[in-house]
């Protein structure tokens, strides 16, 4: 008996010292040379590439500074909202979040990051850095903003030139009628004018939020929503009627997402592929439509109109791309802002945007590529990107705008846009996102 | 030869025919039935039950208590970085669920669905079981096919029938050989009144095999003698089916069933990836529902509230088997 008790209390003593030393390995990495965390979203076109952007950004920021980076990823901006959740909540996880422009609005609400000061801003590297428009959906007003423009994919269309040329056309229109006009033209067959995809969990959104605000209405006015207006039924009218009733549109679309769309566009089956951002280049230029397709700006003058409203705005896409931000939380936040100014300086903008396709939100690095030829529509569109609402329900209303589609598509088999079902999915989206707004206040 | 008779439901029971059970004062190893043991039982060793009783406290009492109290708060984007101080609401997010989501809606898809698929579900994993009970060539090849769909994780299933159930995909293809009208709504699986349908198939095509590896195992856990017994007896095969095999596969086809519903019943993924967010509005399940408002509206407190609905609806049919089993009850007490 005794040397089993001996024999336990040894065996006791070996766990208790692991488990011990194992506390105070973790302990260990607030040592002297801080480590910065950075949260990217992972990038699924350029895996490798994204591995070795990490590792050489990692090797330079350690030579600058003598701290090393890690990079997480994640793969939706659920799993983003979530990281951010459990590291707000516990008060630790990564020191910088990369996020989507459109998710910054919700990230703000939370209030788990820095509001940059101007002393913040000049250890970045200074607003002027940056291109203007870039810094349109940083924060609420130029005195709270938390998100650093990182990088810009602005949206464009892409339109087969060889088919256009066939038809006639020499360009595409710049009024979403005039587009459908050309569209219809262009459906022969198999062929159709347009590849939209009404499945998307995201598309749907960004088409009502252009025609909208290009007829003035931009969805949020000073807390209310604007859904109910009849700019936004016309826009839906617009949206759903090119599958529904003008028939530019393949009608297994109603299932499509984004990629679908683009590989439709891809085999020649449409003539425009609009709502794709320049990532869509690496699938087209090995599809079959390679070296025969250009990208053009989405029209700007709103459906049954021949000009923007007075009170529009000639937007040609939502302001899109990532922003970073830094944690409230973070122990090492001038570390944080020397990184930064780092990764927005003109040459590792320009390495970002040769790796990966992404436009600079750096001006200088921005004006360099505005005398490509290639990237003339992309850096335009960037140019007249426009912000979406800066408003912490944002998410729940660009929510409430893609229901609508999502339970309209039934209808649109039959060939119609049901306007009493119209009318009342807008009543449901009016408030919904109503409800979502009082909240905000 | 005796043929032991065991309840038929205890079969699905774990542990329930264990011969090591411990027989307390019971004397000269005679087990105690039909009358309770009602004297003290000291010096049974219950402090061996603390790691479990730890980990269930860490992994579910805790987790499940906060989701209770979440349930009672506004907690949102604005409020859940300082959840503790989140405004209390009371009972208001239920009622919110009750009057103005869709939750009712949801718990009428979800569980109709679970209840129909299952159904459809148990004579095909019965008679799968049936085909490969006895011995034939090639057997551990067909059983192995047979669990296919059980293996395969649900994002794979929802996004190959996703693919299949397409406008233009491989099904529509099929029906419009067979000489079916396939355009326009006809051929909408993946949205409107079809894709309620399509959620119950591609379920039953997952939930069948669970059910098959249940009733098989069943089928095999019959002794031989039982068979020699009968046969020896004068009895056919439908004597046989009806006297021996339907009593003892009871407890595992309820078992079976059970786990099938609650199962379908709390299917997220299948959904999730089949039709995606935001739901259409014919297949808006209950876990989808409830993760939309979590992580989409932001809506923690009505989120959380709705999961302990879930919670509370699972319970029925699962405090139904417990008693139909008798699992609730110590072995003594039987």
């Amino acid at each position: 008996m005794t040397a089993r008790r001996r024999f336990l209390a040894l065996a006791s003593t070996v766990v208790l010292g692991t488990a011990l030393a194992a506390c105070g390995s973790s302990s260990d990495s607030g040592g002297k040379k801080a480590t910065l965390d950075v949260l990217v979203s992972a990038n699924t076109i350029y895996p490798d590439q994204q591995r070795q952007w990490f590792a050489d950004v990692s090797t330079k920021f350690e030579k600058q500074t003598g701290s090393k980076v890690t990079f997480e990823t994640f793969a939706s901006a659920n799993d983003e909202l979530t990281k951010i959740q459990t590291s707000a909540l516990s008060g630790q996880g990564p020191d910088i979040y990369s996020l989507g422009t459109t998710f910054t609005p919700t990230a703000y609400a939370t209030g788990a990051f820095e509001v940059l000061t101007p002393d913040d801003w000049t250890k970045i590297g200074g607003k002027d850095r940056f291109l203007p428009a870039t810094l349109g959906i940083s924060g609420p007003d130029d005195s709270h903003q938390v998100g650093i423009p990182f990088a810009s994919r602005p949206f464009v269309m892409a339109y087969n030139k060889d088919l256009l040329a066939a038809a006639g056309i020499d360009k595409p229109a710049d009024s979403w009628d005039g587009l459908l006009d050309q569209a219809k033209k262009l459906t022969k067959g198999d062929v159709h004018g347009l590849a939209i995809a009404y499945g998307d969990g995201f598309d749907p959104w960004k088409f009502i939020w252009a025609m909208s605000i290009q007829a003035g209405n931009p969805l949020i006015v000073d807390g209310k929503a604007q859904l109910d207006q009849p700019t936004v039924k016309t826009a839906y009218e617009t949206y759903l009627g090119w599958l529904a009733t003008d028939k530019v549109v393949d009608p297994a679309a109603t299932g499509w997402k984004n990629a679908q769309a683009i590989a439709a566009f891809g085999a020649g089956k449409a003539a425009f592929l609009p709502m794709v951002s320049a990532t869509s280049k690496v699938t087209l230029d090995k599809s079959a439509v390679a070296g025969k397709y250009a990208y053009a700006i989405m029209p700007t003058i709103p459906p049954g109109a021949t000009a923007t409203a007075a009170n529009g705005v000639p937007a040609t896409s939502i302001l899109s791309g990532d922003n970073l931000v830094v944690a409230k939380y973070s122990k090492n936040k001038d570390l944080a802002f020397q990184l930064i100014n780092m990764l927005t300086s003109a040459d590792s903008q320009d390495l970002y945007y040769k790796t990966f396709g992404e436009l600079p939100t750096n001006a200088t690095e921005a004006a360099k590529l505005q005398s490509d030829p290639a990237l003339a529509a992309i850096v335009d569109s960037a140019g007249k990107s426009h912000n979406t609402p800066f408003n912490g329900a944002w998410s729940q209303v660009q929510l409430a705008l893609v229901n609508v589609v999502v339970q309209s598509v039934p209808n649109l088999s039959k060939g119609t846009v049901d306007d009493a079902a119209l009318r009342q999915l807008l009543a449901k989206a009016q408030s919904d996102a109503q409800a979502a707004l009082d909240k905000s206040q | 030869m005796t043929i032991r008779q065991t309840s038929p439901a205890a079969i699905g029971a774990p542990g329930a025919e264990d011969a090591g059970r411990p027989v307390p004062h019971g004397g000269a190893g005679q087990p105690v039935h039909g009358r309770r043991d009602r004297r003290p039982r000291r010096g049974r060793p219950f402090w061996m039950l603390a790691p479990g009783g730890v980990l269930t406290l860490l992994v579910v009492v805790i987790p499940f208590l906060v989701a209770v109290y979440i349930s009672f708060l506004d907690l949102d984007q604005y409020t859940f970085r300082r959840w503790v101080h989140a405004p209390f609401t009371g009972i208001d997010n239920y009622v919110d669920a009750w009057r103005h989501s869709d939750l009712l809606h949801a718990v009428w898809v979800s569980g109709s669905a679970a209840v129909i698929a299952t159904v459809v579900a148990l004579p095909v994993g019965m008679a799968a079981a049936l085909t490969t009970h006895n011995r034939f060539p090639g057997r551990a090849a067909v059983r192995s096919i047979y669990l296919i769909p059980y293996v395969l994780p649900a994002f794979v299933v929802g996004t190959v029938w996703r693919i299949i159930l397409a406008p233009d995909g491989v099904a529509n293809n099929l029906l419009h050989r067979l000489g079916l009208d396939t355009s326009g709504a006809n051929g909408l699986w993946l949205n409107g009144p079809r894709s309620y349908w399509a959620l119950i198939a591609v379920q039953i095509w997952a939930s069948w095999p669970l059910i098959y590896l249940l009733v098989l195992a069943g089928l095999q856990s019959i002794d031989h003698s039982l068979h020699e017994a009968a046969a020896l007896d004068g009895a056919g095969w439908w004597t046989k089916l009806r006297s021996i095999v339907v009593p003892h596969l009871r407890g595992p086809v309820a078992l079976g069933l059970l786990i099938t519903v609650l199962h379908i019943f709390n299917s997220f993924t299948l959904p999730f990836v089949l039709f995606g967010v935001p739901s259409p509005h014919d297949v808006e399940v209950l876990p989808v529902l409830t993760y939309v408002e979590s992580f989409q509206n932001f809506r923690f407190g009505l989120s959380a509230a709705m999961a302990v609905v879930s919670l509370l609806l699972i319970l029925i049919p699962l405090l139904v088997y417990l008693r139909a089993v008798r699992l609730d009850v110590g072995e003594d007490d039987r």
